[in-house]
């Protein structure tokens, strides 16, 4: 374990939202390297580099403060028929205690933001995102008998990542969560604190996400941390997260698409098909927003699909071997466009990517043309080596890249 | 004894149009004489030394709107441009403030205080205005055509227009024609709900202009203002180093370095019009100079009711240009300070003193304020967009003291029973107890005053009833009808007389485009 | 068994619903129309608003009605006559100075002359000048607004009538128009007139049914709508020879002729769509009906968002409607009265016509700034008639009726809830200002009765009691009316079509919105 010990009398000051944890993160953060996340100061990394806490979410449990999600309270008589006519999946399905990923889009079929949505009771949602929605989601509430209710300062959230973190909870919890399954909830206490546990996460791996009162935040992270030694805790940041959600292939508001309302011209709009979302598409009778548009887009499907590839090693080895080096691979996650070509017509874009530190695999997401989308196609991926581009090819591969059984198992 | 000379062009009024013209002809090889009133540069935009030590931006006070092509192609900043970001908005309310600055998260958590949802939609309005703004630029940058009898030329650009509007997104085009024609209380109401915030928005929409934000029209005032673009960065406003006055200055550099000839203190008396044909202009000391062509950049009234005799006009455009309307609805309170005014709502100093203060706490508050104007007197409890240049740019006053600029509506020209000494030092009265609401020690900080009425501003800067746009932007008044049908092209109906004053498309502000484009249609058709 | 299934169905029974009907219906379509109070006719209908008194709901007169109405339904002059009356209107001041508007124009400035010499010489110009900008827009009221953005070959064909007044009148019209419609009141007028009292009248003519005051930016283009066949007896008011109700019963007549089932007491609930189509109606007592195209008398409010409901409205449809301006701005005040009135200045035989209290243009501005900060006019504007008189039905026994239009009364007020003790004190104001003119007023009193926008609402339907179904502003004209989506009569919903005053050209008994709906439906 790594000793934070000069960090005793540091306080950062700063003119953005401040987490419930800050408190803790802003003196345990040695790089201090900050990224803005929905208005918030969140670590990029807490040690000068992310490697250790990266492999802390696959290997042991990493600790991320989530609290910068917005969080939205969905309550009365109609909150199910509101969902049910908000995202793109049947919500009616959803049994109390689960929680379900989903889509939503404009009438047009095109997404706006995706999220978790959590039934907590009958007629009692929470929903996560990655933007505000307030304002979309009054202007659908329109006449219906529900309360919504911003309650993402309310909320403090951490997610703990990792094989181990089912061992801590339990070494804390008053409730064995070796019976909750993925994409469920339940309500327990951490010692004496009541706090609601789910099994989710934006890793890919086993995992829970904490929801916790604002008040006990400091102590939830001071028991985790004192529980969690002996299983590897470690405190992570947003670098590492990244390179765990590309190797689980999970998408990225205004990184991997762009949500239709802010997006101000037609091309930059893309519908749940396109992003490789058509299962979270529930084509039933009943209608949602933006039904009548996906039934046509599914029937004709649309030119765009969204895709993992895979940068082949041994001829982008040849690249920098040409000029006399060893190949020099992103140490992060990089998240600028990369054209993507097929006998030099562009089809596409990468729009993230990173080398994944434990698949030893250059892999990253991409938008191509549908017409070069199957499994296995071999398209031309841009690269800069020495200050010069090459192309080298890349190949389309399944995802996600990195899929651990345990993500989903339960212990017998 | 009078003095004959020979230019080429002739341009009268060394306002930042006038100046902008000048640079851009000299540029072209003309051989360019101006002609200022004043001892100063600038016209509107002058920079004096008004109390010992204590410099102002007389007139108009900031910079936004300053087209950036005119800046590169008349190499401003080699003379001098140096423009000072002011990087906020700041609304005191009686027990709260609004503060909006150009951080995106700082403004979000800002207004999130008020209202989540107006956070929120604040953060999809701007980019959206960026698209409308997009949209109009094309419009502004089309020398107007002829609405009656359009040319070939015209009809072209015309097409070019309605191709450009064509191309545009439903949603661009739908709020482009809202902008047009609704008023900007109309407009923001789609959008938000925390009044201040709307108020102090929609006060864009009445600057320069006699309307509230409730009546129609305001809107694309409002628009007009959001078209400011420094460094490409929507709405920037800034504040030019050593005063506005200096901005004038740096182009009369250009124009100089161009080749171009000023002379201050010399008042046209008239223009000489020989047979249909403009010749030269008669200076009101006797001195006369002849040139090709002469350009007033005068507003429409004095450009052709008193540089001209009305004889030598059509009669129509008599008419045109006599109903052309020219409100004067502003005034301007200067202000020496000993120290900076402390709010009750956001005490001591702090980055909300080094943006705009804007006093528009709610809409009732700008409309009352225009209620007072519209039945002939100023307004009691007026709106005002404040800034302290000092703050800024210390070099504008003596070291510890401060200036204040105070951009005061309304107080209409036409006021009961006229101006006069008592009235000016009631609406500064007015102004200072206004302010004291939320900056209650601003009365033990003055050092000195300066109180400027619509009628000051006509007699110091020559605007026709103290209108600092040369004319209403109202729609009737806008493009093709600016100032007056079949003459908005800088052309008018005296041969070889143009106009390129701000009472022409596209419309006030420190814009200089103007200026710009009738040299540029002049050098077209010369 | 019942038939339930027509060509057409169409929801309201206002006057543009009929005409649309009635049309549909010559044209050998299967139509029925369903109106959910028990009599048809909504704001050019009657009631009894006291025992023995009935009177106009909404509409005392007309301004002008659509010829192309009497034309294609061939309703004969005998069959619907307009009075001629001498006088159309009479703006009242307080020393008796009043000022006649004669059909004959000399009159008319004989009688302004008495206040304004230069007044009356300018009168015949400034007629003459708004007969010629109106003619301008005399086409374009005649056809669907073009889609502006994406104006193709077609609408340019169908806009070619547009070019017979420019070759009249020269394009110098087209700069007049573009130049006259946004401005407002006071600046059209500070270009003709002086006094007080006819700057005042005109301005009225401005405000009409509108929630703007005459300072606001384009009052001339309703000022214009109302004028626009006025030709130059400007401020025309027509009287229908038997009240402004023998307008319904004659197309209600015309449509059962042509084979049009008429359901009254028959409330709409719901329209019934699928995937983006609609295809009948359910109604209040859970009867269904089916047709393949619905046409709506509505205005967007209650047929988009009330009628289709939730599922079948998109959010940015929605985002659009949901800034509709309505905000009714007018209530009637219907008194009782014993014997005929007399009104000073004015004779016995002239009182068939249309009284106007607008002394200043100010009068009506503050008027109106009251209603900005929340409130309703103290010193409104009035315009009131002596309806029995036209209708002698409305009252018996030598008994008669005023009745008055008020401006402002808004839907809301901001601190304050609508009362009947509120009502009350409007009704005394309003008679306190009446009694200044109307000699004996107030003792000539057996009962009055109120009706303000939200009363409207509930009886007529017409959100917030917008008498236009929507305010007459510029951003809500031609093709921006009623939302720049949907100005061409139709809506998000493939086959149903809105017919209502919300449609291009707007408010008033004048059926252009039904003619023009059904020459783009059936086009």
């Amino acid at each position: 374990m790594l000793q934070y010990k000069n960090s005793k009398n540091f306080t950062a000051n700063t003119q953005m939202k401040i987490s419930p944890f800050f408190e803790r993160t802003s003196k345990l953060n040695m790089s201090q390297e900050w990224k803005r996340w929905g208005g918030y100061l969140s670590a990029t990394k807490y040690d000068l580099n992310h490697d250790n806490e990266y492999f802390a979410i696959r290997t042991k449990a990493g600790l991320l403060d989530i609290s910068p999600l917005y969080k939205y309270r969905i309550s009365g008589k109609d909150s199910s028929l509101f969902l049910n006519r908000l995202v793109t999946r049947d919500i009616k399905i959803c049994k109390i205690g689960q929680v379900m990923y989903s889509t939503w889009c404009d009438e047009n079929g095109k997404v706006i933001d995706d999220g978790t949505i959590q039934r907590l009771a009958e007629n009692d949602f929470r929903l996560t995102s990655a933007e505000p929605n307030l304002s979309w989601l009054e202007l659908n509430s329109y006449g219906m008998d529900i309360k919504i209710y911003d309650e993402s300062n309310k909320i403090a959230a951490l997610a703990l990542q990792g094989p181990n973190s089912r061992d801590i909870i339990n070494s804390i919890s008053s409730k064995s969560i070796n019976s909750l399954k993925f994409f469920e909830i339940i309500d327990t206490k951490l010692k004496d604190i009541n706090v609601s546990i789910s099994r989710t996460g934006y890793t890919g791996d086993l995992g829970y996400e904490i929801w916790i009162n604002p008040d006990d935040s400091l102590k939830v992270w001071d028991i985790l941390i004192e529980f969690g030694k002996n299983y590897g805790i470690t405190p992570v940041g947003l670098d590492a997260l990244d390179i765990s959600r590309i190797e689980a292939s999970l998408i990225l508001l205004d990184v991997d698409y762009i949500s239709s309302r802010n997006a101000l011209i037609e091309d930059r709009k893309s519908s749940p098909f396109e992003l490789g979302l058509g299962w979270t598409v529930k084509l039933n009778d009943e209608s949602f927003i933006g039904s009548q548009a996906l039934r046509i887009e599914k029937k004709n499907p649309s030119e765009w699909r969204f895709v993992g590839i895979e940068i082949l090693w041994e001829d982008l080895e040849k690249l920098y071997k040409n000029v006399g080096l060893a190949p020099e691979l992103p140490h992060g996650a990089w998240r600028d466009s990369v054209p993507l070509y097929n006998k030099k017509n562009q089809v596409g874009y990468a729009s993230s990517g990173c080398w994944s530190p434990i698949l030893k695999k250059y892999i990253a997401l991409a938008h191509v043309n549908s017409k070069y989308s199957s499994l296995d196609t071999i398209l031309d991926f841009e690269v800069k080596v020495e200050h010069f581009r090459y192309l080298t090819p890349a190949k389309i591969v399944k995802t996600p890249f990195y899929n651990p059984k345990r993500k989903i198992s339960c212990p017998e | 004894m009078s003095r004959i000379d020979k230019y080429d062009v002739i341009i009268i009024g060394g306002g930042h149009n006038g100046l902008t013209a000048a640079a851009y002809l000299s540029k072209a090889g003309k051989k360019v004489l101006v002609l200022e009133r004043r001892h100063v540069l600038g016209g509107a935009a002058v920079t004096e030394e008004v109390f010992p030590g204590f410099k102002f931006s007389v007139c108009s006070y900031v910079v936004s709107l300053l087209k950036a092509n005119v800046i590169r192609e008349l190499m401003l900043p080699r003379f001098g441009l140096e423009i000072l970001p002011l990087e906020s908005t700041f609304t005191p309310l009686d027990n709260d403030y609004l503060f909006r600055t150009s951080d995106y998260d700082q403004t979000y958590k800002e207004i999130y205080r008020h209202s989540p949802k107006d956070a929120e939609n604040y953060m999809r309005f701007g980019p959206l205005m960026g698209q409308v703004g997009m949209a109009v630029r094309p419009i502004l940058e089309t020398i107007a055509p002829n609405a009656i009898r359009p040319s070939f030329n015209d009809l072209m650009s015309l097409k070019s227009i309605f191709n450009h509007v064509q191309g545009l997104n439903n949603e661009t085009f739908e709020y482009l024609c809202k902008l047009m024609t609704m008023s900007s209380a109309d407009f923001l109401d789609e959008w938000f709900e925390f009044e201040p915030l709307k108020a102090t928005m929609s006060a864009s929409g009445i600057i320069g202009t006699f309307m509230g934000p409730r009546s129609p029209g305001s809107a694309y005032v409002m628009l007009h203002h959001y078209m400011g673009d420094i460094d490409g960065s929507f709405r920037a406003w800034g504040f030019q180093r050593g005063g506005t006055g200096e901005l004038s200055m740096t182009i009369a550099r250009s124009a100089m370095y161009f080749g171009t000839k000023i002379l201050t203190e010399a008042a046209v008396d008239k223009v000489i019009v020989k047979n249909g044909s403009a010749i030269g202009v008669a200076l009101e000391n006797g001195d006369e100079y002849k040139s090709d062509i002469v350009i007033s950049g005068l507003d429409p009234k004095l450009t052709f009711l008193k540089m001209l005799d009305e004889s030598d006009l059509p009669e129509d455009f008599v008419n045109d240009i006599k109903k052309f309307r020219i409100r004067g609805s502003s005034g301007k309170v200067n202000l020496a300070l000993d120290g900076l005014p402390n709010f009750t709502s956001l005490p001591g100093n702090g980055p909300h003193l080094r943006g705009a203060i804007s006093i528009s706490p709610s809409y009732d508050h700008l409309e009352k304020a225009y209620d007072d104007a519209k039945y002939g007197n100023f307004s009691k409890e007026p709106y005002m967009d404040i800034i302290l240049p000092s703050v800024i740019d210390p070099e504008m006053a003596p070291p510890g003291k401060h200036v204040m600029s105070c951009f005061v509506q309304y107080a209409p020209y036409n006021i009961n029973g006229g101006w006069d000494d008592t009235k000016r030092e009631a609406f500064g009265d007015a102004v200072i107890n206004t302010l004291a609401r939320f900056a209650p020690n601003i009365k033990d900080l003055i050092l000195h005053r300066q109180v400027l009425t619509p009628k000051d501003l006509e007699k110091t800067f020559g605007l026709t009833e103290g209108n600092i746009f040369h004319g209403e932007l109202t729609l009737q008044q806008l493009f093709s009808f600016r100032p007056a049908v079949k003459w908005a092209d800088y052309t008018t109906p005296i041969k070889n007389y143009f106009q390129c004053g701000s009472g022409t498309h596209p419309g006030g502000g420190v814009t200089g485009s103007p200026g710009e484009m009738a040299a540029k249609k002049i050098l077209k058709i010369w | 068994m019942v038939n339930n299934k027509y060509d057409y169905i169409v929801i309201g029974g206002g006057l543009n619903s009929l005409i649309a009907a009635a049309l549909l219906a010559k044209k050998n379509n299967s139509v029925i129309l369903f109106e959910s109070n028990n009599t048809l006719g909504g704001m050019a209908s009657t009631y009894e608003f006291s025992s023995g008194f009935r009177c106009n709901l909404v509409y005392d007169y007309i301004k002008w009605l659509d010829e192309r109405v009497l034309k294609e339904l061939n309703i004969k002059n005998n069959e619907l006559e307009i009075i001629n009356n001498d006088i159309y209107r009479i703006s009242l001041d307080l020393e008796g100075k009043h000022i006649f508007f004669h059909r004959d124009n000399k009159k008319t400035i004989e009688s302004i002359s008495k206040i304004s010499k230069s007044d009356a010489d300018k009168w015949n110009d400034f007629t003459s000048f708004i007969s010629k900008v109106s003619s301008f827009l005399k086409p374009l009221y005649k056809i669907t607004p073009p889609n502006i953005q994406k104006i193709g070959l077609t609408d340019a064909i169908s806009m070619k009538n547009l070019l017979n007044p420019i070759l009249s009148h020269g394009t110098r019209g087209i700069a007049d128009i573009l130049r006259t419609l946004p401005m407002m009141m006071p600046e059209l007028l500070d270009e003709w007139f002086e006094s007080k009292l006819l700057r005042g009248t005109l301005a009225a003519g401005g405000i009409h049914h509108l929630n703007q005051g005459p300072y606001s930016a384009a009052t001339v283009l309703n000022f214009l709508h109302q004028n626009i066949y006025s030709g130059t007896n400007i401020l025309d008011a027509k009287f229908i020879k038997g009240g402004t109700n023998l307008l319904p019963s004659i197309l209600i007549k015309k449509a059962k002729d042509y084979g049009v089932v008429i359901k009254n007491n028959s409330e709409v609930i719901k329209i019934n769509c699928n995937n983006g189509k609609c295809d009948g109606v359910s109604l209040a007592d859970g009867q269904l009906f089916f047709s393949k195209n619905i046409i709506s008398g509505l205005d967007q409010e209650n047929t988009c968002i009330k009628l289709l409901g939730n599922e079948n409205l998109y959010p940015y449809v929605r985002t659009q409607l949901n800034n509709i301006k309505y905000r009714g701005s007018t209530a009637r005040l219907h008194f009782a009265l014993k014997n005929l009135p007399k009104i000073k200045g004015v004779n016995d035989d002239q009182l068939q016509t249309v009284f106007s209290i607008s002394p200043s243009v100010n009068y009506l501005e503050k008027a109106y700034d009251e209603v900005k900060y929340g409130s309703f006019s103290s010193l409104p504007y009035i315009e009131f008639c002596i309806s029995s008189l036209t209708n002698p039905s409305f009252a018996k026994n030598n008994n008669h009726i005023v009745s008055a239009s008020i401006q402002y009364i808004p839907y809301t007020l901001k601190d304050n809830e609508w009362s009947d003790k509120l009502k009350k004190d409007i009704i005394k104001n309003v008679t306190g200002i009446l009694d200044k003119y109307i000699i004996n007023f107030s003792n000539n009193i057996i009962d009055s009765s109120l009706s303000i926008p939200l009363d409207f609402e509930s009886t007529l339907n017409n959100t917030e009691g917008s008498f236009n179904h929507g305010e007459m502003t510029l951003d809500q004209f031609l093709f921006m009316r009623p939302t720049i989506a949907s100005s061409q009569y139709k809506t998000h919903i493939k086959n149903l079509f809105i017919c209502s005053p919300s449609t291009h050209p707007g408010g008033g008994l004048h059926g252009a919105n039904a003619i023009n709906m059904i020459n783009e439906i059936t086009k």
